[in-house]
């Protein structure tokens, strides 16, 4: 498993449209891609849970990557996290 | 992941090929239908690589392998299992798709049609006393003062709404094939451009301008598509095909310059050389069929064209039928063809009647009454279109009645003396036999009414194949809460307003699909109740936002406003929490429209099916202005 820590930038925080870019995001790859913020988990391409997380601007979240893909969704992830997020 | 390996062991582990009925896949799943589920070892199943569950549902064994896996493992599959797609149970299912394509046909009719009815009620029910006045005062059977104001104006209006029919039809098409109404308007008018010649006109006298077309290629007759339907509806999909690919294609910066442009120029050039004569040559090869049909002897000719006659007017053919008529009276001295037509129309029109008489939903009886009554006077398009073909057996009803007036008219050899004049004051154009006028009006409403009455509608059935308008305000349908999967999954209307599809929705995000399938509604009160019974899966801190799971797994999201996010809040109020379970009809939240257009923003909320990719299609049907609880979505 691999995983990063991010702080969203993101003034809504992942609200609608950047969890929705974020579930078709995640469903390209294999891995499974998880976001934690404070303890509570959220799988990124449940969209309805991601929204659950209320994921504010300035949280920090934990992104945890897992599967046969992981190294290069991982680093595509956070990649997609900083441009994005 | 080995594709190939994954659909040989699932293979084995169902029972191999004496154990499998069909195969097939949606966006995520295997679907398998299984001879007999003791021989297939599910837990194994599940255990495969790539394979994320397996249950059993709808009579299937579904195995979620998940986007762009599944396709692949389905592929691998059919050549492992040898299964081919012509297995009896694939026919059977093609034969009830090959059905399914005349129902949504029909559904998107009377979409397109329902929201423009008001227009063409109220000028058809002025057009038929209009008409009939016209031909008793120059007839002399009444003394009238036609030069007054409000009779000149009468005539002006009462024939506007179907002289600019196709406009009409193209700007509603257009909103419910998902393109640019504005547009669709456009095409409608080019369609009756009032250079072209008068559709109306051709049948009296003849052609008068043709045009080169496809670089001489060949020629097309340069008339109008006045009193046209099908056409028009047709050229309106092509340009919202063209205009929905454009808008993918052309950059943001040429978008509105290009798209608007190459659409209306590419379906416009389109429509006058190739739909609309290929339209002509149908229509003429039809009249020449029904001309020698009702030269048939003993009625028989009669009786078929009378059932004929209303899909015919589907068609939009019955305006060459002056021709016939015309045609007739040089021959004969009288038209045959006029009861026919009488019969057809009022015996359409007594189907209308019964179902306005039967129904107890207000909203059904308010447009079926003035509709029948404007039929009664042979305006049928309200009538067919905005009632009959919406429940579908009462135009059947409606189609037999016509056949058994226009038997008997033929027997009875019932000919008018001219034309221009069908249903109840048809008869003054027979005043010659207005006995046999009035027995074949009889037996047309008559056996019509009494059909439909007793086969022909049913509140309960209508409900379940329409829209649902039963919502009386403050009065919602109960939704029976089941458990089981293959139950018809609706979502209700969560907000009270004006429904539009998902492209529509003036955000991005929202109109692209990303965050799942479904419409946007602009709302008229500030209150979303639970489209279904279900459990609050998220409501966001600003309060302007409700996830809802509910039956069948349906994640839906209630995203009130576009950016309101912004709002922090502020004119929202949530009345559920979290893991709250609702019932359908359940108030949940309510919103202040007023402070959403202060601070800015669109009012326009989006309802989305998150997963919708898990379901084989999500079907938006109803648009346009929508009650609470009214369905406006199935989703299978």
């Amino acid at each position: 498993m691999k995983n990063f820590n991010y702080v969203i930038k993101d003034e809504v925080g992942i609200h609608a449209r950047p969890a929705g870019i974020l579930v078709k995001e995640a469903k390209k790859y294999q891995s499974k891609i998880v976001i934690v913020k404070d303890g509570k988990k959220a799988e990124a391409t449940k969209l309805m849970a991601l929204m659950g997380l209320g994921v504010k601007c300035g949280d920090e979240v934990t992104v945890e990557v897992s599967g046969e893909d992981e190294d290069t969704a991982s680093q595509e992830i956070k990649a997609f996290f900083e441009n994005n997020l | 992941m080995d594709y190939r390996k994954v659909a040989e062991q699932i293979y084995e582990k169902v029972g191999k090929k004496e154990n499998l009925v069909s195969a097939a896949h949606c966006a995520t799943r295997l679907r398998l239908v299984i001879a007999d589920n003791n021989k297939c070892d599910s837990k194994a199943v599940e255990e495969i690589e790539g394979v994320k569950g397996v249950f059993f549902a709808s009579g299937q064994l579904q195995i979620i392998l998940g986007t762009g896996t599944v396709n692949k493992v389905y592929d691998e599959f059919l050549q492992v299992s040898g299964l081919s797609a012509a297995t009896k149970a694939e026919v059977k299912q093609a034969a009830a798709a090959q059905q399914n394509v005349f129902k949504r046909a029909i559904k998107t009719l009377g979409d397109i049609f329902v929201p423009i009815i008001p227009a063409i009620v109220a000028s058809g029910f002025l057009m038929g006393i209009m008409e009939a006045l016209n031909f008793m005062v120059n007839n002399g059977f009444v003394a009238l003062d036609t030069s007054s104001s409000i009779f000149v104006f009468a005539n002006l209006f009462s024939n506007v709404a179907y002289v600019f029919l196709p406009i009409l039809i193209a700007y509603s098409a257009a909103k419910a094939f998902g393109g640019n109404p504005y547009l669709g308007a456009v095409i409608g008018m080019l369609m009756i451009h009032p250079n072209l010649q008068n559709a109306w006109t051709v049948a009296t006298e003849g052609v008068q301008v043709k045009q080169s077309v496809w670089f001489g290629l060949y020629e097309i007759d340069l008339i109008g598509y006045q009193g046209h339907v099908i056409p028009v509806i047709i050229a309106v999909w092509v340009m919202c095909f063209i205009e929905k690919k454009l808008h993918k294609i052309v950059p943001e910066m040429f978008d509105l310059f290009v798209t608007p442009l190459v659409s209306v120029f590419v379906t416009g050039y389109l429509t006058y050389s190739v739909i609309g004569p290929l339209f002509v040559v149908v229509e003429n090869g039809i009249i020449d069929g029904i001309q020698w049909l009702i030269a048939l002897p003993l009625g028989i000719g009669s009786f078929i064209m009378g059932a004929f006659y209303a899909p015919t007017v589907v068609a939009g053919i019955h305006h060459m039928y002056t021709i016939i008529d015309v045609g007739q009276l040089a021959k004969y001295g009288v038209t045959y063809w006029l009861p026919l037509a009488s019969a057809a129309n009022l015996a359409q029109g007594a189907a209308t009647l019964a179902v306005a008489v039967k129904t107890k939903n207000a909203r059904t009886k308010s447009m079926a009454l003035p509709s029948a009554f404007s039929a009664f006077m042979g305006i049928t398009e309200p009538a067919i279109f905005g009632v009959n073909m919406r429940y579908f057996k009462p135009f059947v009803c409606g189609c037999i009645g016509g056949a058994c007036g226009a038997l008997f008219a033929s027997i009875t050899q019932l000919g008018a003396s001219g034309t221009g004049v069908t249903g109840l004051f048809g008869i003054l154009l027979c005043l010659n036999m207005p006995v046999q006028y009035i027995l074949m009006m009889t037996i047309s409403i008559g056996v019509s009414f009494a059909l439909t009455w007793m086969f022909g509608y049913k509140d309960e059935e209508a409900q379940a194949s329409s829209a649902s308008e039963n919502s009386v305000e403050g009065e919602y349908p109960v939704i029976e809460e089941t458990a089981q999967e293959n139950v018809e999954k609706v979502i209700f209307a969560p907000i009270q307003g004006n429904v539009i599809p998902r492209e529509n929705i003036p955000d991005e995000t929202f109109a692209s699909g990303v965050l799942g399938d479904g419409v946007g509604i602009e709302p008229e009160t500030g209150e979303v109740v639970a489209p279904f019974d279900g459990e609050i899966s998220s409501v966001t801190e600003t309060r302007h936002a409700i996830g809802i799971t509910g039956p069948g797994g349906m994640e839906l999201l209630i995203h009130v406003g576009v950016d309101t996010v912004k709002m922090n809040g502020d004119g929202f109020t949530v009345l559920v929490s979290e893991g709250d379970k609702v019932k359908a009809g359940q108030k949940l939240m309510t919103f202040d429209i007023s402070k959403i257009k202060a601070a800015g923003y669109s009012t326009t909320s989006a309802v989305l099916l998150t997963n919708s990719d898990d379901y084989q299609s999500c079907n938006v049907v109803k648009t346009g202005k929508s009650k609470h609880m009214e369905k406006i979505i199935t989703v299978e």
